[in-house]
């Protein structure tokens, strides 16, 4: 799905002919976004596709009526590599995904907020053992079967726990890993004894899908990394400033009146706040551990 | 049948309810058993084969389910997508009958568990439990005590993954057999209940009912009464129905045969002593209730053995009927004529005027039967003696009456045959005389009351002694002499004669032997015997009497009576043989006061006879006296047979009969009965030539007399 345009190209003939080219360049630039009338909102598939359209058709709407005359389409995909083909060809104006997607798509999306769940800006991530396990240390973890939700690309439970196991020494061979479909069935694997420790984000826990699921007091944090931020918000880089901070402002400000509260209780997020791209350093560090430079996407 | 009546069979069983366990509730019972045991058999294959299908679709279903959970679920357990494995397990564990669906690994950890109705608790609670305990502990979380529980390999090329535990449970399915169960049972019910009213009604109107109609007909019949059943079917209870009537219209026949054998006489067709019993019952109670007398007339024949000996049974039976109807003939139809027995007639007269009236009744009476009848070529007239009882004078019970009419005719035929007498009550007091009687001479011979006398016997020509007649007289303690013409008949009545005769036997061979031991000639004795005695072997009797006292047989003569003829001739004539063997001389008593029948002289031979004192007390001024007694010694002399006139009071009746040529004479003039010792004084005096000489001087003034009168 690809919702885009191209900007014009100004010849600078003279100085002010240059320099009033490049102003009506850029008048011309945020006049096209205009003038289009449509922005692709892309939605990491989290969720099924269906479900994911459900949550965030209220937000695309609203920004659309927020916007103007700017139609906002909400795009997904059935996974997460074909959506990170839509983020590579930059097929999304909006764009709301994790940290490592962010991270790796920097260079051409500008981070403008973060999502806040059960109330929380952060979420740490962390290795997961059962309490009768008998397993006390990380280095115990050595020879073990470790599991983890979702897979490799996943910030919460897969690099920030490999990051804690290599800050623990633990290589990768040095542990056998498994990847569940997503985070919880790694916690639910885990109580199911299916593997001796997960990695998910320590918020893993505390989701109702693993309450009902499971006696999630047989488990237990074992590892715990520093606060991460949220999943982010970002827009292209290329997107007006005013355009981009209309954005900004509609999805922070959605938390301070009941429509907005309802557009963000669909989309199953408590809340939306300002972001920028230093408080992803942590994210980076840690997926320059684990990923290495490749995985940092420049 | 008297008194039988036809009545069609609708009265209700008055025993119906005495009966406990009748046909009726045998065949209720029955059918019903026999409808319930098979409805039920009916039921319980039903249930049985409903229960299999069911069992079998449950089963089924469950093999449905756990085949598409084994198919769908590899990926996600390689994916490690618990949470939809929960998905398909609470998927599962949401289709009807299934209480828990467990997918666990192959060493039987469970990784997704869901049970229906179970909360978080429960499911970590079986997810806990250990592998070789969970399927029970799963039965245990979900409450089914009956489980059906199955389990399906879950394989991803060849490679066993895990395996998906799932139970259903069998509630719903013993809730629909329970109520298939419950419909069945009241189909059931109904079913029972509809046959066997109906069935119950077919047999109550084609079994019970004939059936009811017969007993009740049964017993109709049973009370003597006729009773004919409806016969409306032609099948079996038809035929039985007819076989019945048949039955019972065979019964009221012979009843009513029985009845006529019972209550008539066969000879004569007049009611008998039964029948004449309810009459005379009934006639007491009417005339109880109506304040009335009525009559009952006693009739016996006289002499009527006479006829059946002389001229046989038939003869006899003839008279009977003849006699029986003259009766009816010549009473009201209103009055019971009936026979008794042998020659008793009786009849029963329930209105009379007086006492005269009855005594026309009985003249009448006496008339009809004195009718004289040819039998057997010879004219017989009958006689009768009646007496006469009335109601309530002379009893006011049938026993006391008949007893009264009998003994007032037992009277009127002592006092004269042929005659009728009303009952009185001096009558009873004869009677118990009588019974004194019969009851004083068993003691008498024990107690040496009886004793002997002897009246001499001479000859009428020249007074020689013949010897004597022995008489039997009953010393009384208190009565004095009771004379044999009072006992005697009640010794032969009672048998009692028997006895008395063989005494007076011996007592009289003692008395002649002792007198000729003595040196006395005692003449003969003549001893007289009773028919009763006679027939008792009394030659043998006799025999040995002579013998054990040495009595010449010359010495004892017997004296019979016409009546001792009267008993079986060939019997009569063996003992008369047996006796003549002895050499005992046998007299004819009595002579012409019976039948006097000649062929009775000519049958049996007797040494003498001896006239009547009733015919020679008349002589010899009476006519008629002087003619038998002349006709009876002609007859005699004709027959070669000596002869005794009895009751010789007075000269001229012994110089009548020494002038007939009579060759002894007995009685007053002679000499009086005496007892042993006189007697034999009187034999000493004889011997001596007092007696004699007064006795020769007797008989020679009768000869003197004679010699004048002829």
């Amino acid at each position: 799905m690809i919702v885009g345009s191209q900007g014009g190209r100004f010849r600078v003939v003279t100085k002010y002919v240059g320099l009033c080219g490049l102003l009506l360049a850029t008048v011309l630039k945020s006049a096209a976004y205009a003038a289009d009338g449509n922005l692709v909102l892309g939605i990491f598939p989290r969720y099924n596709a269906t479900d994911t359209a459900t949550m965030y058709m209220p937000l695309a709407d609203y920004l659309s009526q927020r916007l103007g005359n700017i139609k906002v389409t909400v795009a997904t995909t059935k996974d997460f590599d074909t959506f990170w083909k839509g983020v590579e060809d930059q097929k999304y104006d909006v764009v709301h995904f994790n940290q490592y997607q962010f991270i790796r798509s920097a260079k051409n999306y500008r981070v403008i907020a973060h999502s806040q769940e059960f109330g929380r800006n952060a979420v740490a991530g962390a290795i997961f053992v059962r309490r009768d396990s008998g397993i006390t240390d990380l280095t115990q973890l050595r020879g073990r079967t470790v599991i983890f939700g979702g897979g490799r690309d996943a910030m919460l439970s897969y690099i920030a726990p490999r990051f804690l196991l290599m800050r623990a020494g633990l290589k990768d061979e040095d542990f056998k890993s498994e990847f569940a479909v997503n985070p919880p069935n790694a916690l639910l694997a885990l109580y199911h004894r299916q593997a001796d420790a997960a990695g998910g984000g320590d918020i893993l826990v505390d989701l109702p899908v693993v309450k009902n699921a499971i006696d999630a007091g047989e488990l237990k944090v074992l590892a715990m990394t520093d606060p991460l931020l949220f999943l982010p918000w970002a827009v292209k880089r290329t997107m007006p400033a005013k355009l981009r901070n209309s954005i900004q402002s509609i999805l922070t400000e959605l938390g301070q009146d009941p429509a907005g509260k309802e557009i963000l209780k669909a989309a199953k997020t408590s809340g939306i706040n300002k972001a920028e791209d230093k408080d992803y350093a942590v994210h980076r560090t840690m997926v320059k551990a684990v990923m290495g430079p490749k995985g940092m996407g420049r | 049948m008297e008194g039988a009546q036809s009545a069609n069979v609708t009265i209700a069983d008055p025993e119906r309810g005495a009966m406990r366990f009748g046909l009726r509730a045998k065949f209720i019972v029955t059918v019903l058993l026999i409808l319930t045991v098979t409805m039920a058999a009916n039921t319980w294959y039903f249930v049985h084969t409903s229960t299999q299908r069911q069992e079998q679709q449950l089963r089924e279903r469950g093999h449905a389910l756990g085949r598409l959970i084994s198919l769908i679920s590899p990926q996600a357990i390689i994916a490690f997508d618990y949470l939809q494995l929960n998905d398909y397990t609470r998927e599962v564990s949401a289709q009807p009958d299934v209480v828990y669906g467990v997918i666990v690994t192959p060493k039987g950890i469970p990784i997704s568990t869901y049970i229906r109705g179970a909360d978080a608790a429960t499911r970590h609670q079986a997810q806990a439990a250990r592998p070789d305990d969970l399927v029970e502990t799963l039965r245990r979380l979900g409450g089914e005590a009956d489980l059906l529980s199955l389990d399906f390999p879950i394989v991803h090329n060849d490679v066993e993954l895990g395996r998906f535990l799932v139970g259903l449970s069998r509630g719903s399915l013993h809730k629909e057999i329970h109520r298939q169960l419950v419909t069945q049972l009241l189909l059931l019910a109904a079913v029972v209940l509809f046959l066997g009213a109906a069935i119950y009604t077919v047999f109550r109107f084609n079994v019970l009912q004939p059936i009811q109609k017969l007993i009740t007909a049964s017993r109709v019949v049973a009370r003597g009464e006729y009773a004919v059943v409806d016969v409306d079917s032609t099948d079996e209870f038809g035929m039985l129905a007819r076989a019945f009537n048949a039955m019972a219209s065979e019964v009221k026949h012979k009843q009513e045969r029985l009845q006529r054998q019972a209550n008539f006489d066969s000879l004569t067709g007049l009611p008998n002593r039964m029948m004449a019993f309810e009459r005379i019952g009934l006639e007491v109670q009417r005339a109880k209730r109506q304040g009335e007398r009525f009559a009952l007339m006693f009739i016996d024949l006289d002499n009527f053995k006479d006829v059946n000996d002389s001229l046989g049974h038939p003869a006899g039976d003839r008279l009977l009927v003849d006699i029986g109807a003259r009766l009816k003939d010549c009473m009201r139809a209103c009055d019971t004529v009936a026979r008794l027995g042998g020659d008793e007639f009786l009849v029963v007269v329930p209105t009379f005027s007086d006492e005269a009236e009855i005594e026309r009744i009985a003249a009448r009476i006496a008339k009809a039967v004195s009718e004289p009848q040819l039998l057997c070529g010879r004219k017989v007239v009958a006689k009768c003696s009646i007496g006469v009882a009335i109601y309530p004078d002379n009893g006011e019970s049938v026993e006391a009456l008949m007893a009264n009419a009998d003994n007032a005719m037992y009277q009127a035929k002592a006092v004269h045959s042929g005659s009728a007498m009303f009952f009185t009550e001096e009558m009873n007091t004869r009677l118990r005389e009588r019974v004194l009687l019969e009851q004083g001479l068993d003691a008498a011979v024990e107690q040496g009351q009886l004793t002997l006398f002897f009246q001499p016997v001479h000859q009428t020509r020249c007074g020689r002694l013949k010897g004597a007649e022995v008489l039997l007289r009953w010393r009384h303690p208190e009565r004095g002499f009771i004379s044999p013409a009072d006992f005697v008949p009640v010794a032969e009545a009672s048998g009692q004669i028997v006895q008395i005769g063989d005494w007076v036997l011996e007592q009289a061979c003692r008395c002649w032997s002792a007198w000729r031991s003595a040196g006395i000639d005692p003449g003969s004795l003549a001893i007289n015997i009773s028919s009763v005695q006679f027939k008792r072997n009394i030659s043998e009797r006799l025999g040995r009497l002579m013998a054990a006292y040495g009595i010449p047989p010359h010495a004892l003569e017997l004296e019979l009576t016409e009546r001792v003829l009267l008993e079986d001739h060939k019997q009569v004539a063996e003992e008369f043989t047996k006796l003549r063997a002895l050499g005992v001389r046998l007299a004819l008593d009595d002579f012409g006061t019976g039948y006097s029948s000649l062929s009775y002289l000519k049958y049996f031979r007797f040494d003498l006879l001896k006239i009547d004192r009733s015919f020679v007390a008349g002589l010899p001024d009476s006519l008629d006296d002087a003619s038998v007694v002349k006709a009876i010694l002609a007859m005699a002399a004709g027959l070669d047979l000596e002869v005794v006139a009895e009751g010789v009071e007075t000269h001229t009746q012994l110089q009548f009969l020494s002038a007939q040529a009579c060759d002894y004479a007995q009685g007053y003039l002679i000499a009086k009965p005496m007892d042993e010792m006189s007697y034999g004084k009187y034999l000493q005096e004889l011997n001596a030539g007092g007696a004699e000489g007064a006795i020769s001087r007797l008989m020679g003034g009768v000869a003197a007399r004679d010699a004048i009168s002829f």
